[in-house]
C-alpha cells in the first residue's frame, strides 16, 4: 500500500469568501430551514484557513525553499477571545520558516509555527497581529463515530480554497503501517472516509453534521479512489493542547517494537502484546526486555493487543508515561511471568536536524535513534549524508547520499553540531586535504575531500561529455 | 578542392585496404568460421540479491563451438552471480541444416567473462574454431568480427570489419574495439588480417555484476585466446566446487593514491589502505586495523594507486596457500610494522550455499553466507536461514513471508543452519500443530509470523483425492 501525503506543491488559487463571521455554536445553528449539510458547512467554513508555508527542502545536496499549499482551521483553546491558533498537518507546516495564511475574508495573515509533532502529523500555527475576534471551529469527539455516518471534508484540494466535499465514514479505526521515515502514525488509528480528499486538503477538517471537527484530513491512498484518511480529533486534541502549552510533545520510550498476539497465536485467551524487537540502545534492552517476550501489563494495567488495530492504544499508553518514570513491565517468557523494572527515557525526535554545507556542496542530518537502528550502528555517533551536489567538493570526493560520516581527520563525530564546528574551522583554514571515515552499508572507507578544487570531477570518473561541457563554457 | 584530391590519392594508394580486408579474405573467413557459430537459447532465473525474489526470462545469445566434441563458449553475462541459466538449447547449422542439441553448463571461469557448455551429443563431430594464442594487436589493426544477426534476419550469420581502437597494457593487454557491437556478436570470433582466429568479442562484468576482477566494463573488448585457451584444452568441471579452495585474509581495501600519500606525508609509491575488516577473519584476529597501509604481501611490494590495481592484490591473496603464514608489511601512523598472518580458506559464497526446498510451509531457504551477511549488514549474532523463494498460495505466502526474510526460530526450534531448519520442519510435520510462530528478521527489525499449516490438504494429496 502506497500512501501519499495530501499536499499540493503549487499554489493555484487563493481566496476565502465565506461571509458568516460567527463565533461557534451560535448563529448557524439558529438558522432554520437549512439542510443539515449546509448548516454544518456554515458552522465551519468561516474558520477555514488556506495555509501557504514556505518549506525548507533538502534536495540533491542543497537546501531549497519551496512554496506549498495546505489547509487548516482556527481553534480557540480558551474559547473566549476568538481564535488565534491554526491547526494543520506537520507535513504542511513542518520545516517552514515562514507561513502565510489566507483567512475567510480573503485577508492574508502571516503566522508563526508554535510547534509540530511528526508522530501524529500535527502542527499548530499562531496568527500574527490582532485581527479582532476570528471565527473558530468547535472540536467534536472521535470516540463514538460510526461507519456510515455522513461527514464533510473541507479545505483546499489542489490549492482550490473553500472547497467542501461530502461522504461517509468508511471505517473508524483503520490501522496504517509505518511507511518509511516520513510517514509514521504509531499512536493512532485513522478515520477512513470516501469524502473526496485531494492533495492540498492536508490539514483541513473532517466535519460531522453537527458542524464539529472530528478529524484532520492528512492522507490518501495513492492510486485508489475515495480512500482518504483523517487523524481522529481526540488524539489531535491532546497533541494540540500540549503544543500550545509546551511547544512540543514529549513521549516516553522503552525501545520496544510491538506486534499483536495474533502473530503468535489465534488463541483469544492469549493476553498481552508481543515484543517483536527491542532496540539494543534502549532502557528496555538494558533492563532485560527481549524480543519474544509477551508484555502483559505496565504497572499492573493490562497491555492487550490481539489485532494490529489495538496496537496504537498500547503504544500510546507507554508514550503517555511521564518521561523518566520507573515502571514495572510484566512479561511472559517461556511460560513464566516475570517483572522487569524499567525507567523510561524520552522518545527521540522522528527527524534529525538537517543542514546544508554549501562550501562542500552537501547536506547532512543528525542521527536519530531510528536511523541508528536501521543502519545497525553501535552508537548514535556520526552524521548521515542526505545528498551531494554534482560538481561540488563533496561529490568529487564521491561522498553520496546514505553515507555516514564517522570521523573527520581521525576526530570522531559525535553529532551534527560537532561536525559543524569542525567543518567551519576546516573551511576557514582552507586545509587542502581532509580525510573522512565513512560508513556505507556494512563497510567503511576513507574519503579525501580536496578543498579549493572545484575543477570538475576526478579524472578517473570524468566522462567525455563533461569535458565537452567545460569546453563549451570557454 | 585540394583536400578532396588528397583524399582521392590516399584511397588509391591504400588500394582495397581501406578497411584492411579484401572481399575475398572476408568471404574466406566467413566460410571458415561461421559454421562454428550457433544459436544458444535458454531460460535464466534472475534472483534479486537483496530480496531473493526470482524471476524467469527467456534469452538467446551466440555460442561458438571450440572443440570437435562440442565444447561451446558463450557470453559470460549468461551466467552471473544472481542469474542461473537452465533449459539450454543450442541450434547448430542454419536453415534446413539446423540441428538442436541440449547443453550442460560448466563452471564459469573466474578470470574471464565467458561461459562454457558441453553439447549433449554422443560421438557427434562438430565444426569448430581453432584459436591462435599469443597474437599481440596494435592500435588500428584491422579485425573481422562474426556473429548472429537478429531474429527478423533469420539469425543469419554476419561479418563486420573494424579496428582495434586502443591498447591498454595493464594489468593485462586489453584491446577495446568500436563501441557499437550487436549483442549477437558477443563471444563471436575475432579474426586478424592473416585470417587467424585470435580471440573472441567479450564484455567485462561491471563491479555491480560481481566483476571485482574485471574493470574494463561497458566496452566491447577482444578477449585474446591466451585468456581462455586453457579452458578449451581442459574444460572446467560441471558442478560448482564448494568454496574453500581459495585463500582469504578478510579485508576490504582502497588504493593509496597520490592524494592519500600527500595527506599522510608518504612517498607517492602506491599501496593499499585497509578500509574495512571482516569480523572473524584472519585479518581481524591478527590485529590489522582500518587505516593501515599495506606495502608488502609475502615479499611482493604492493604499489596500487588506482582502483583497478587492487586486482593484483586480490589475486595474490586468493592464490596464496591456505594455512601457511604470510608476511604482511604495513604502515600504521607512519610506523612500519610486520604481521605474520595465517590465511584461512575463503568462506562459502551465496552462490555455493546450500538450499532447502520445504514443501510443508512452501519456502526455499538458503544458509547465511559471509557475503550475504555483509550485503545485509548483519551482525554475527544473527543466526538463521534466509528465505529465497515463497511458493505462491503456500502457508508461508498466506503468512505474508517474503524472500529476503531471515528465519531465526521456527516455533521453539532455533534454525541457525539448513540442517536445523530441515529438522524443525520435519518435527513440525510430525507434530502437526495448528499454528507455528516464526521469529524472523527483515532488514534491521525483528518480528513474528504466524504460520498455519494445512495438514488436511497434504493428507488429501497423499491419498490421491
Amino acid at each position: 500500500m502506497k500512501r501519499q501525503l495530501v499536499l499540493a506543491a503549487v499554489a493555484v488559487l487563493l481566496a476565502g469568501c465565506a461571509t458568516l463571521v460567527a463565533g461557534c455554536a451560535t448563529l448557524p445553528a439558529m438558522q432554520a430551514g437549512l439542510s443539515p449539510v449546509l448548516r454544518a458547512k456554515d458552522r465551519v467554513a468561516p474558520a477555514m484557513v488556506h495555509v501557504r508555508p514556505v518549506k525548507e527542502v533538502f534536495q540533491s545536496g542543497k537546501r531549497e525553499e519551496v512554496s506549498v499549499v495546505g489547509s487548516g482551521f482556527i481553534i480557540a483553546p480558551d474559547g473566549e477571545k476568538g481564535g488565534r491558533y491554526v491547526v494543520t498537518n506537520e507535513h504542511v507546516a513542518g520545516e517552514s520558516k515562514f507561513v502565510r495564511c489566507v483567512l475567510f475574508n480573503k485577508e492574508e495573515v502571516d503566522a508563526s509555527v508554535v510547534g509540530i509533532d511528526p508522530y501524529t502529523d500535527i502542527a499548530v500555527l499562531k496568527l500574527d497581529g490582532d485581527q479582532g475576534k476570528l471565527p473558530y471551529v468547535a472540536l467534536g469527539s472521535s470516540a463514538k463515530l460510526k461507519a456510515g455516518q455522513v461527514v464533510l471534508a473541507m479545505g483546499s484540494p489542489h490549492g482550490l480554497a473553500r472547497s467542501v466535499s461530502m461522504g461517509i465514514i468508511s471505517v473508524t479505526d483503520r490501522y496504517l503501517e509505518d511507511h518509511g521515515d516520513e510517514m509514521v502514525s504509531p499512536f493512532n488509528t485513522w478515520i477512513q472516509t470516501d469524502a473526496a480528499i485531494n492533495p492540498g486538503n492536508s490539514g483541513g477538517p473532517l466535519v460531522n453534521l453537527r458542524g464539529e471537527v472530528i478529524g484532520i484530513n492528512a492522507r490518501i491512498l495513492a492510486g485508489a479512489e475515495n480512500v482518504g484518511f483523517a487523524i481522529p480529533i481526540d488524539i489531535a486534541r491532546e497533541v494540540i493542547d500540549k503544543i500550545i502549552k509546551e511547544g512540543r510533545v514529549s513521549r516516553s520510550w522503552l525501545g520496544e517494537t510491538l506486534q499483536p498476539t495474533q502473530v503468535k497465536t489465534d488463541d483469544p485467551a492469549q493476553k498481552g502484546v508481543v515484543v517483536a524487537d527491542v532496540d539494543p540502545l534502549s532502557p528496555g534492552y538494558e533492563a532485560g526486555l527481549r524480543p519474544g517476550d509477551v508484555m502483559l501489563a505496565i504497572d499492573g494495567a493490562p497491555t492487550d493487543a490481539r489485532y494490529e488495530e489495538d496496537l496504537p492504544a498500547v503504544r500510546k499508553r507507554i508514550a503517555d508515561i511521564p518521561v523518566g518514570t520507573r515502571v514495572t513491565v510484566s512479561v511472559l517468557r517461556g511460560g513464566k511471568e516475570i517483572e522487569v523494572p524499567v525507567t523510561t527515557i524520552e522518545r527521540s525526535l522522528l527527524k534529525g536536524n538537517q543542514v546544508e554545507f554549501s562550501e562542500w556542496g552537501f547536506t547532512a542530518v543528525d542521527m536519530t535513534a531510528t536511523m541508528v537502528r536501521r543502519a545497525q550502528l553501535p552508537s548514535k555517533k556520526g552524521i548521515l549524508v542526505t545528498g551531494s551536489q554534482n560538481g561540488g567538493i563533496a561529490a568529487n570526493a564521491r561522498l553520496q547520499s546514505g553515507d555516514i560520516i564517522l570521523s573527520v581527520d581521525k576526530t570522531e563525530i559525535a553529532d551534527l553540531g560537532a561536525f559543524q564546528s569542525l567543518y567551519k574551522n576546516l573551511v576557514e583554514a582552507q586545509k587542502p586535504l581532509v580525510m573522512l571515515q565513512v560508513k556505507r552499508g556494512a563497510l567503511t572507507r576513507f574519503v579525501l575531500v580536496k578543498q579549493g578544487e572545484e575543477g570538475g570531477p576526478q579524472p578517473d570518473t570524468a566522462s567525455l561529455e563533461s569535458e565537452g561541457g567545460s569546453a563549451n563554457v570557454n | 578542392m585540394s583536400t578532396s584530391i588528397l583524399a582521392f590519392v590516399l584511397a588509391v594508394s591504400a588500394g582495397q585496404l581501406d578497411d584492411g580486408f579484401s572481399t575475398a579474405v572476408i568471404q574466406e573467413a566467413y566460410g571458415r568460421y561461421t559454421p562454428a557459430i550457433c544459436l544458444v537459447t535458454y531460460t535464466s532465473e534472475i534472483t534479486n540479491p537483496t530480496s531473493g525474489e526470482a524471476t524467469k526470462r527467456d534469452n538467446s545469445s551466440l555460442g561458438l563451438i571450440v572443440s570437435p566434441g562440442g565444447l561451446v563458449m558463450a557470453p559470460g553475462h549468461m551466467q552471473l552471480e544472481n542469474s542461473e541459466p537452465f533449459n539450454i538449447s543450442v541450434a547448430v547449422g542454419q536453415g534446413d541444416q539446423e540441428k538442436k542439441f541440449a547443453a550442460k553448463l560448466l563452471k564459469k571461469p573466474d578470470d574471464v567473462n565467458i561461459c562454457f557448455m558441453q553439447l549433449q551429443a554422443d560421438g557427434a563431430s562438430f565444426p569448430y574454431v581453432r584459436f591462435t594464442p599469443g597474437v599481440a594487436l596494435e592500435v588500428g589493426d584491422p579485425i573481422l568480427l562474426m556473429g548472429i544477426l537478429s531474429e527478423t534476419l533469420d539469425f543469419s550469420r554476419g561479418i563486420v570489419t573494424t579496428r582495434v581502437t586502443a591498447v591498454l597494457e595493464k594489468p593485462r593487454p586489453t584491446y577495446p574495439i568500436e563501441g557499437a557491437i550487436r549483442y549477437g556478436f558477443v563471444s563471436g570470433p575475432v579474426v586478424d588480417s592473416q585470417g587467424r582466429a585470435i580471440g573472441v568479442v567479450g564484455f567485462d562484468l561491471t563491479t555491480s555484476e560481481g566483476g571485482d576482477l574485471y574493470v574494463r566494463s561497458g566496452h566491447p573488448l577482444v578477449y585474446q585466446a591466451d585468456l581462455f585457451q586453457k579452458y578449451i584444452d581442459k574444460p572446467p568441471v560441471e558442478t560448482t566446487l564448494p568454496g574453500g579452495e581459495e585463500a582469504w585474509l578478510g579485508i576490504f581495501t582502497q588504493p593509496l593514491n597520490d592524494d592519500f600519500a600527500t595527506y599522510w606525508g608518504l612517498e607517492k609509491r602506491g599501496g593499499l589502505i585497509i578500509s574495512s575488516i571482516v569480523a572473524g577473519s584472519p585479518a581481524e584476529t591478527a590485529g590489522l586495523k582500518p587505516g593501515d597501509v599495506i606495502t608488502q604481501f609475502d615479499g611482493t611490494p604492493i604499489r596500487a594507486k588506482m582502483d583497478r590495481e587492487v586486482i593484483g592484490f586480490t589475486k595474490l591473496v586468493r592464490e596464496s596457500q591456505i594455512g601457511k603464514p604470510v608476511n604482511i608489511k604495513i604502515l600504521r601512523d607512519l610506523q612500519p610494522m610486520d604481521f605474520q598472518i595465517t590465511l584461512a580458506s575463503r568462506p562459502k559464497s551465496a552462490r555455493d550455499a546450500g538450499e532447502y526446498v520445504d514443501e510443508v510451509l512452501g519456502l526455499t531457504v538458503r544458509e547465511l553466507t559471509t557475503d550475504v551477511r555483509l550485503l545485509l549488514n548483519l551482525s554475527d549474532d544473527v543466526k538463521g536461514v534466509i528465505v529465497r523463494r515463497v511458493k505462491s498460495g503456500s502457508v508461508a505466502d498466506l503468512a505474508r513471508m517474503r524472500p529476503g526474510i531471515i528465519i531465526m526460530n521456527l516455533g521453539d526450534h532455533p534454525v541457525a543452519s539448513i540442517d536445523e531448519f530441515k529438522a524443525a520442519v520435519e518435527q513440525i510435520a510430525a507434530d502437526k500443530p495448528d499454528e507455528v510462530s516464526a521469529f524472523c528478521r527483515a532488514g534491521s527489525a525483528t518480528g513474528f509470523f504466524r504460520l498455519e499449516p494445512r495438514w488436511e490438504d497434504n493428507a488429501g494429496k497423499e491419498s490421491g483425492k
